[in-house]
């Protein structure tokens, strides 16, 4: 047995659907947990008064770094088979700001605001509607925009093969950035909590 | 040593899990030389009995026509006969560069040549390096010729052949071939000209099969 168990044809196309539905609902009921079903708390990392996102954020990069990794040292993943997105320099970044300030502005990204729906929250709602009304104008307007979408190509890259660095050096080094991340996040929130006397969510 | 770890907090036990595992894959190695699949000469012998190996060219054909690009289709023949003419969006790689391709492993690959010989040599180059789509242009570009560029009418033919026939027709024009019916028989093979190759691909440009692969939050 081999993973990715899709690309290694354990099931099809249709049963992957569902698949893809009974993950997505535990992905959902993770970030709820984890609390970013709330505009208060996501925004607020961007303020650095609750470093709760990255936190989380730095939590499921390691865990699934560290499994990922061992699992294809020891043959069961194949990585060559998991799909790596490719690289456009200036589209992303562009798309990076833009993203950003919507993160700031609206106090969702596109995946918790749709946790935020499920619970309820009504400034999510008008979020989504934001945010397929976007989707609209970006698809009508992409004829316009294709050229610079597509330029800048650099292929797949990945932080070991363009540093020349031994891809365990590379899992080393951001299990340390994390754990760096997090004793700052701590130090930084006890901080904040004093100067602003509040509670941290 | 056990008495320190069990009084740390449950933050700082994940931490020290964490750490000693990043020390560990400091010397496990590369994951990407580390996968062994042991090459299933049953299920390859299998898939070419019930021919779940092979595409035929009329699906093909309607693939193209739908602009469906789900696929990467593979000319395995020289870079001359590449120019003379190629099926659309194919892209030329020789078979002797097939085992250093950049070909990805979760692609659809469909491998042409002239017959099927050389698409079947490539096929099992593939397979053996653990690629999972591949398939074979079941007749390779004589079977594309004889029965999408230059289709012959049926002799005799019922009324659902003629049907049939009026349809490969429109795909014949499509592709820039021409359908032989019973007068244009008599034209000679030399007179056939073969339509001239599109524009293929430069490298560097993303395919534009893979826009639609982009996943991510």
């Amino acid at each position: 047995m081999n993973a990715p168990f899709f690309k290694f044809d354990y099931f099809n196309s249709d049963v992957s659907l569902i698949i893809a539905f009974v993950i997505g609902i535990a992905f959902g009921i993770a970030l709820e947990k984890g609390g970013f079903g709330r505009a208060t708390i996501l925004a607020s990392q961007f303020y650095f008064t609750n470093m709760r996102v990255l936190k989380v954020m730095f939590t499921a990069i390691v865990t699934a770094m560290l499994g990922l990794y061992f699992l294809s040292v020891i043959g069961f993943v194949d990585l060559s088979l998991v799909y790596l997105t490719q690289t456009n320099l200036l589209p992303m970044a562009v798309g990076g700001v833009i993203a950003g300030l919507g993160f700031i502005i609206g106090g969702y990204c596109p995946g918790t605001s749709m946790v935020a729906v499920a619970t309820g929250k009504l400034d999510a709602l008008v979020f989504v509607v934001g945010m397929i009304f976007g989707i609209l104008v970006f698809g009508e307007m992409f004829p316009w925009i294709e050229e610079f979408f597509n330029s800048g190509y650099r292929g797949t890259i990945t932080i070991p093969s363009y540093f020349n660095l031994s891809y365990g050096l590379v899992v080393f080094l951001v299990v340390l950035m994390a754990i760096g991340a997090f004793a700052a996040a701590e130090w930084g929130e006890k901080k904040m909590a004093a100067k602003t006397g509040k509670e941290i969510l | 040593m056990k008495k320190f770890f069990s009084n740390l907090s449950l933050n700082k036990k994940l931490a020290l899990i964490a750490i000693s595992l990043g020390l560990v894959a400091l010397i496990a190695g590369d994951p990407y030389g580390g996968t062994t699949i042991k090459v299933n000469e049953k299920s390859i012998a299998l898939s070419t009995v019930n021919n779940s190996d092979k595409i035929s060219v009329n699906e093909l054909a309607d693939w193209i026509i739908k602009n469906k690009s789900d696929f990467e289709l593979i000319d395995l023949r020289n870079e001359e006969k590449f120019n003379e003419y190629s099926i659309p969006n194919a892209r030329n790689i020789p078979l002797v560069q097939i085992p250093s391709s950049d070909l990805l492993r979760n692609q659809k690959i469909i491998l042409f040549s002239d017959d099927n010989l050389e698409a079947a040599q490539g096929w099992f180059i593939l397979k053996s390096k653990n690629y999972k789509g591949v398939y074979i242009l079941d007749g390779g570009l004589n079977a594309w010729k004889e029965k999408i560029l230059f289709p012959k009418a049926p002799v005799n033919a019922s009324k659902d052949q003629l049907a049939e026939f009026e349809k490969m027709k429109e795909i014949a024009k499509f592709f820039g071939g021409q359908a032989q019916t019973d007068n244009s028989i008599e034209q000679t093979k030399q007179e056939i000209k073969l339509p001239t190759p599109t524009v293929n691909k430069q490298k560097n440009v993303p395919p534009t099969g893979k826009k639609k692969k982009r996943e991510g939050c």
